[in-house]
This record gives C-alpha cells, structure tokens and sequence, in this order.
C-alpha cells in the first residue's frame, strides 16, 4: 500500500517543483478574462484589441494620449489622399520590421486584408474592408464558389483536392486584380475605396487592419480537399511562434495561465519604450484580481468587475473631496484625472480611477407592429416610446444603483468622444428635472402622448434582461419609474445571457436591456446599428428618413456637412422616434497606482496603448509622466 | 482477476459510447447560440458560414463526425485509405507545410479560437492531476489519521473533536474555505501568494482547501471500520497472543478498516483530478473545472464534449483500479 502512495508523492513533488515562477515582470497587468484570440482579423473582444495593440501595428495609429485622439504614423509614415477621396496611397516606413528582424512589406498588407475579406475566415469586422473597392464583389464571388463546390461532382477525392487547390489559386488572382488594393512596391501600398470613407484612417488605425506574417500564418491555412474552404488550424498565436511587428514580441502564452511579453528589438520606435517585459496573468476572479494587486503582483487591472466596486469609486470620490481645492486648481490648468490623482498625496482609496468609456447602456423597444404572442405592440408607435424614454430617473439609475460616477444618457453617443461631432439634446427626463413641478410638467407631456397614441389600459409592460451583472436592479429601477410616474403594469423576466441575445435577435421581447461600444473614432460606429438593414438593428427599427441620412452622409466630402447630417440622424432617434432609450455612458473601473504608472488614456474613446506606460522610478525609460494632452509636462513641476 | 480487468476494458467504449450520446443530446438541446459573443455579434452570414464549418447546422452529421474524429475513426480510415498521406504530400507540393494531425481530435474551441480542445486539455489536466493527487494524499493522511484517533476511544473528547472537524469539513463548502484561508494565510499573514500557479507555494492553499471535504469523509469512513475491526475475533486473537497495540491498530485492524476507503478512493480521485471550478476560481488555477462550466455557459460544444469524455474515462478507470486493489488487499473478493 505504501509503495503506490510514495510515488504518487514523488509524482507531485516532480510536477510541483519543476513548475518554477518566471521572474516580475517589468509591467503586470489583467484583462477581466481570457484572451480570445490573437489573431488580428479574427478578433472583436475588447480585451484581444487592447492585448493585440502590443504586438501588431497597423499602418497608422491614434494618439490615444491627446485630446484629439489624432491619428499618427504607424507603419505608413506619410499617407496621400487622391482628389476624389477614394483613393490613399501608404507610404511604408523603412525601419518597420517584423520581430524576426524581416521588413514590414505593403505586400503584407495585401495578404492580411485579404485574409479578413475571405468568407472562408470569418472575420467579425469584415464591413469594415468592404469600403474597399470591388471588396464585397470579390466576398459575394468566393462565397458563391465555395457554396457550388459542395454540390459539384468528382470523379475522385484526389480530383476534388486539385480542385480546391484550384479554387484557391484562382481566388488570389481575382482578389488581386478585383479588389482596390495594391502593393505598388515593398514600401507602397494603394487603398482605392468604393466610395468616399472620410474615417478611413480612423479603420486603418483598429487593430483588426493590423498586418500579420504571411511566410508564418500561410504554413496554417490551407484549403480544405473536401470543402475547399481555407481552413485555419490555431498554432501560429502562441509564444515563440507567433511574429508580430508592434512594440512587443510574445514570447508565452499559457492558456488561461499567463501570457508573456518582451520589448522588440526590431520595432522602429523601440526608444520610445518604458517597459522591457509585460506579464498579463489570466485572473478571471474579480474579486482574486484586488487581492492580487493589494498584495503587490500586480500593477494595473484594466477592468475591474469586482461587486464591491461601487464602494471604491465612493471612496475615490470622498478621497478627491478631501482635496477638493487642489483638485479644482488642477483641473482649471487642463490636467487629466490620472494626473491630478498624481499630484495628491498617495492614499489606498486613491488607486480607483473611473474612466468614461466609449459606450452606452440602453433599453430596446421592439419596433415592430405585432408583439410576439400576436398581439398589437403599442410600441410599434414612437409617441409611446418617447413617452416611456422621458419616464425612466436615469441620474437615479446611474447614481444609486450603478454607483460608478457615469453620466447618464440623453444621446446614444457619448457626447465629446468624437471630435467635431456635436451631439443632439435629447429629450427631457424626469430624472433631470430641476424640480418638481418641472418633473411634473415631463410627466403630465408623457402622459398626453400616451393618450394620444391610444396606449391600451392595464397593458403590461415587460422588461427583458440577462441575470448577472446587477441588470435586475436597473430593470426593477425602470419599472418602478415607470409604474410611479406613468401608472403602467410591468413584469420583469431575467433570462441566461445566451438566451436572452437569441431572443434579441429574434425579437422575442418588448422593452429589453443593451449595451453597445464604438469601435473606431466615427458617429456611424454607433448610429449604423438603427439601420433598418444591419446585423445588430434588434429593434427591427425602420425609418426611410433615419436609413437616407445615413446614405447621403456617407455621400458627403465636406467632414463639417456630414458631421452635421449624421448629428440630425441622431437626433431622429434620440428625440423623435426613440427605438431605444440611452441610460447611461458606462464607465470603466481601473485600479493602479497613479503614483507609479504613467501613460494611460482619460480619453473618453478608452482606447489603451499600454506599450505607452512608464513604470515611474524603475529607471527604464525616462521615468516622466506621461499626461494627457503632452505639453503640461513643460508646465508640470517634477513631483 | 484478468478477466475482469478485460471484461470492465471491454464495457468502456459502450459506457463511453451512451454518455457520449447522453451528453450531446443535452449540450445540443441547450438554448443559446455557441457563436454569439456578448459584446460584438458577428453577422449572420458570418455565423452561418461558422456553422457550416464546423458541422453545427445538423445534429446527426454532428454526432457521427465529432464520434469519428474523437475516437480516432477518421484518423485511422484516411490512414488505411492511404488519403492523410495523399493530403500531406498533396498540401506540401501546393506549398503549405503541415503539422502532423492529431489521432483522437476533440474538435476546436468555439469560444477560444486559438485552442484545440487537445491543447486547452493538455494544458489543463495535468494541473487538475497533480493538484488532485496532492489533495488525495493530503485528505489520505488527515483523514485516516483522525479516523484511527477517534476509533481508539470512541465517544472520547478526541472523537468529537475529529467528528465536528469532519462535519465542518464535509458541510463548508470550498469557497467559503478557500477564501477564508486566503485572507488568513495570504492577506493577513503574507505566507503564500494570492493565487496562481507554478511551484510549491502557490499549490499548498488550493491543496489543503480541496483535500478537506475528502479528508473529513475519509476520517468517518476509518473512524466507522476501525470500531468495526477493533470489535472483531481476530483482534482479540491478535491482542491475545500478545501483539503490541501499534501492531494490532495499524498492521490488523486498519488494513480491514481501509477498504471502505479504498473503495471511496476512486471517484474521489477521479472528482478531485479533473478539478474543481470554485478553488479554481478562488486561487486563479488553470485546471480542468472551470471548463466544464465555462464551457456549458458558453455553449462551447466541443470543450464540453471534451472535458465530459475525459472525465467519464477517467472514473471508469480510476474506479476499475480501485476494484483491482480491492482484490489485491482483501483476496476474499474475486
């Protein structure tokens, strides 16, 4: 008996031990889960993006630091745009290289973006390349040959491999001379676009328009002999295989372990790096993630999840209270919050940071004329939706319930993310009135619509959710403002996450929860998803007059004009027709130490460059803080 | 003995075969999209496209393609029909070097698109297995430790001090444990690290936490055989021919006392192995028991599949090896 147990002991002790730690890294950082892929064409989670912007580079980039959010060089290091607006020529930079030394080449370009426009690969963000002439012919073409290679007949399985080899061939010869997308030479890259994209670059800079390796990724593709579909085997992703060209080189990714990170010694603005190592531990625990960074392992957690957060941003408020004339001093002079918190004096409550997002929290109302169990839906009419929008305490939901210090929500676009965009008011809410008669006066407004539109007596009014993530208390918070100030019935159903997005899709609701995040730095990230034709439109919404702004703004050269056209489209929504109702701006919670970390974004984009972050003090880098709008550094005395 | 060895290896396909089948008629039924993402959904060409690819458009062309290329059937007949090698020479001569496939594919991860299930199983098991063993032995000698204590002099202050430990033990469960001792031995006194793995440190806590509800059953089962054994003939024998009272406990009595726990040492290996998803939650540990969950919420059809075979198989072995030490320690089973 005894003899078993002794090598099972030994056993442990081998696999124990042989197990070592690897040493601190210079920056350690948590996502709030686990990468999804690293793939740049095939991601879409916010957490790839930002883990992807460290090790790929596009061919320009955001100035995630400025208040502009300006877009800068990348790979390109000068772009031209031809008088029509359609067509950019990249200039490539000579020192871009690849972490294995080789040069970054305009054909690499041509290679990644056609991996992103293949239908075999499912990209997420494939509308985003379709902008590129002849883009969605070449898609439409592919897609019809792979669905007739099924049905077609083979006198042999080796027949049907050549076949599909074939097809591929062919495939790369059509993309190259279908689609507008050309290396002129190594360093030259053409983009010619459908039509007009004025936020083209703005494209260029997410990190899905990223470059990949062609001699590394092609040795995982290939076409499948049966379906001859491309098919992708993972591989290429991990550490030391993967060769990326951004700041950072990956150099080990154990799944749901950790993820490892060097500086590249390769990549052109390598002087420009703080940091030599980047360890990015998978802790998907929120509350395992504080404990983690109270005991000193780690140094920033970009989204803090954790139940008890609320009471750490209170904290942080109560702290810059405290301080509150130093604070209003700072600000008045332009600085950032990370900045101001910088300039205080360091305190536990201080490491909490609130940060805008770019996103929005919202409640669909099912637009179309019937209901799902056949009934008439009085939300098919937008008196009755704009009724119910003004009766909803949004500063009541976003203070007692979320408790986050986000703003609540007047327009689907958090006002101020996009520069030279000028939100529209939005309707007037209960939640804002200065008093009450003011409050009274929106309700008895609300009311008369709802007797307008015909709104039936003792109908009632269901709200859909997810369960976790204290949607039940925003629900139960509607509801009653609803009840309270409109006197309908309602009835709240909580439903599985997986669920409840079948059922938005389907539209199998009535009023529903939804949340939604730009993507890249356009109105059209947020307002395209009202189209009466898009993917996400789960309010089957269908506005003729919503759908032409759209058009003629995406018709328009002049960026102010356009600017202009896209902010009345908003208005439509937000003021008249109301398919969803804004809440609130989410926040993100970061915890670090604003003391010792440097270089992260207040933008209200919330795009993280972290290759930007200094350690302050560790003498690597130049060990200066790195604020926002850079020339305060002038003005600031070193602390 | 080798019979039965033969005859229970024989059954372990069919076994394998019905939980298969039980298993993906479950998975399969669960409402929800594998596909969706809850903060960008893809189109729905793209999830079409998705569904084509990996068969998930149809459950019976599903069931027998998973089935063929989990138990290596697909393998083997593209071997005897000599089309892997055709497809590998065919696919270098086109230029694409390939990695050899693998024999038994457990499919692709649908939420992790950078993972096999092979690799995320590979990665995860042997964590789950050495964290297991470790809490096996730990649960093995506090258990029976306090099991012997208490049956030495039943009903005695040590008794139901070990007793109520025990209670404790099975009726806690390992969040509440894990955490407290996290806060206790982490927090308050930085004696381990917060979580992870990698090195003796960071396995002691989520060890200890997951051996306790094994070593509080264990110590029943001993406590209850050992006053059993202790009132037996042969004890009586022992002690009458003057054997020392060590040797009666540990060499006469215990052995009889530890087939009860022997027999609870299978699934609880097999249990403890495969991980648990709250200590994996707790101390942050990259094992198997968050799979099994992560992958139903998820709808990740492939990994569920693939964690529950490997489960499966492993109680069915672990089980079989428990039988055959069973016959080992007590002949008068055959």
């Amino acid at each position: 008996m005894l003899i078993p147990v002794a090598v099972l002991v030994a056993l442990v002790a081998l696999s124990v031990f042989g197990d070592r730690p690897l040493p601190r890294a210079d920056l350690t950082y948590i996502n709030s889960s686990e990468v999804n892929t690293l793939d740049p064409q095939r991601m879409s989670w916010m957490h790839d993006l930002r883990t992807a912007r460290l090790l790929f580079e596009g061919l320009v980039k955001n100035d995630v630091l400025s208040d502009g959010f300006d877009i800068v060089p990348g790979v390109a290091e000068s772009w031209e745009l031809s008088e029509d607006a359609r067509t950019y020529t990249f200039h490539l930079r000579d020192d871009a290289k690849w972490t294995n030394g080789a040069d970054v080449t305009a054909q690499d370009f041509v290679f990644s973006w056609r991996r992103a426009l293949l239908p075999d690969l499912v990209s997420d963000y494939v509308t985003m390349f379709l902008n590129i002439d002849g883009a969605q012919e070449f898609y439409d073409w592919r897609q019809e040959q792979l669905d007739g290679f099924t049905d077609r007949e083979f006198a042999s399985n080796d027949a049907k491999r050549v076949a599909a080899y074939e097809l591929w061939e062919e495939t790369k010869a059509l993309f190259d001379s279908m689609v507008g997308l050309k290396a002129i030479d190594d360093h030259t890259l053409v983009v010619t676009l459908e039509r007009p994209v004025p936020y083209f670059l703005e494209l260029c800079a997410f990190t899905v328009f990223s470059p990949v390796y062609e001699p590394l990724v092609a040795q995982y593709e290939r076409p499948d002999p049966v379906t001859a579909r491309l098919i992708r085997r993972p591989g290429w992703t991990k550490g030391g295989v993967l060769i990326s060209n951004g700041p950072f080189e990956l150099t080990g990714w154990r799944f749901k372990r950790d993820m490892r990170m060097t500086k590249s010694p390769h990549y052109w603005d390598r002087d420009s790096i703080a940091i030599r190592t980047v360890s990015i531990p998978s802790i998907s625990d929120p509350n395992a993630g504080v404990l983690a960074y109270q005991t000193g392992s780690i140094d920033w957690i970009a989204n803090v999840t954790s139940p008890y957060r609320g009471d750490m941003v209170a904290q942080k408020l109560a702290y810059l209270d405290e301080h509150k004339d130093r604070v209003a001093e700072l600000e008045a002079l332009g600085y950032d919050q990370f900045s101001i918190t910088r300039m205080l004096p360091e305190d536990p409550r201080a490491l909490t940071h609130a940060v805008s997002s770019f996103g929005t929290y919202f409640y669909n109302f099912n637009c179309k004329q019937r209901l799902p169990d056949g009934r008439d839906n009085p939300f098919a009419d937008p008196r009755v939706r704009r009724a119910f929008a003004m009766c909803i305490d949004k500063p009541g939901i976003a203070r007692e319930i979320r408790r986050l210090g986000e703003p609540s929500a007047s327009t689907l676009i958090p006002p101020g993310s996009i520069g030279g965009y000028t939100s529209p008011k939005g309707l007037p809410n209960i939640g804002d009135a200065a008093d009450e008669d003011e409050r009274q006066a929106i309700i008895t407004r609300a009311k008369a619509l709802l007797e307008e539109a015909g709104f039936p007596e003792d109908f009632v009014v269901e709200l859909a959710f997810n369960k976790d993530a204290g949607h039940d208390l925003i629900g139960q918070a509607i509801a009653k403002s609803w009840q309270k100030s409109l006197g309908v019935q309602t009835s709240l159903s909580q439903k599985e996450i997986k669920i409840f997005r079948e059922d938005l899709k389907n539209k199998q609701y009535m009023t529903a929860r939804a949340g939604w995040f730009g993507d890249y730095g356009d109105p059209t990230t947020f307002l395209d998803i009202s189209h009466s034709k898009d993917g996400n439109n789960d309010r089957a919404y269908n506005n003729p007059v919503f759908d032409d702004l759209l058009f003629q703004a995406s018709n328009e050269l002049d960026p102010a004009k356009r600017m202009a056209i896209l902010s009345e489209a908003e208005r439509i929504i937000m003021e008249e027709d109301l398919p969803l109702v804004p809440i609130f701006h989410y926040a993100t919670i970061y915890m670090f130490d604003a003391h010792k970390i440097t270089g992260l974004s207040t933008h209200p984009r919330t795009k993280q460059n972290a290759f930007l972050i200094d350690v302050l003090g560790d003498g690597i880098g130049d060990d200066l803080p790195r604020p926002m709008n850079q020339n305060q550094i002038q003005a600031e005395t070193t602390p | 003995m080798m019979t039965m060895i033969l005859r229970r290896l024989a059954a372990l396909p069919v076994i394998l075969l019905v939980i298969y089948t039980i298993t993906l008629t479950l998975a399969w039924a669960v409402p929800g999209n594998p596909l969706e993402n809850p903060e960008k959904r893809p189109k729905p060409e793209v999830i079409e496209q998705m569904k084509k690819q990996y068969n998930l458009d149809s459950f019976p062309r599903f069931y027998v393609s998973y089935l063929s290329s989990v138990t290596g059937f697909e393998y083997a007949k593209d071997w005897v029909s000599g089309d892997l090698g055709r497809d590998q020479q065919a696919a270098l001569d086109a230029g694409f070097p390939t990695a050899p496939r693998p024999i038994f594919d457990l499919g692709p991860s649908l939420e992790y698109d950078d993972w096999t299930v092979n690799e995320i199983v590979g990665s995860a098991l042997p964590v789950s297995i050495t964290l297991g063993s470790a809490a096996i032995l730990i649960a093995l000698v506090l258990g029976v430790g306090a099991g012997v204590i208490g049956a030495v002099k039943p009903n005695s202050t040590s008794d139901l001090f070990t007793l109520t430990i025990a209670m404790i033990g099975i009726s806690l469960p390992s969040f509440v444990i894990g955490t407290a001792l996290l806060l206790v031995f982490a927090v308050l006194i930085p004696m381990f690290p917060v979580g992870g793995w990698g090195g003796p440190m960071k396995a002691i806590l989520p060890a200890v936490t997951l051996s306790l509800p094994f070593a509080a059953y264990i110590a029943r089962l001993t406590r209850m055989g050992m006053i059993e054994a202790l009132g037996a003939d042969y004890i009586r024998t022992a002690r009458a021919k003057g054997a020392s009272e060590n040797a009666v406990l540990y060499k006469h009595a215990l052995k009889n006392a530890f087939l009860p726990v022997l027999s609870f040492l299978g699934p609880a290996a097999a249990m403890a192995m495969t991980g648990s998803f709250v200590i994996e939650q707790v101390f942050t540990i990259p094992g198997m028991g968050q799979h099994f969950v992560n992958g139903v919420q998820n709808k990740d059809l492939f990994l569920i599949m693939g964690v529950v075979l490997i489960f499966a198989t492993m109680l069915i072995l672990f089980n079989l090896v428990v039988d055959v030490l069973y016959r080992w320690v007590d002949p008068r089973i055959a």
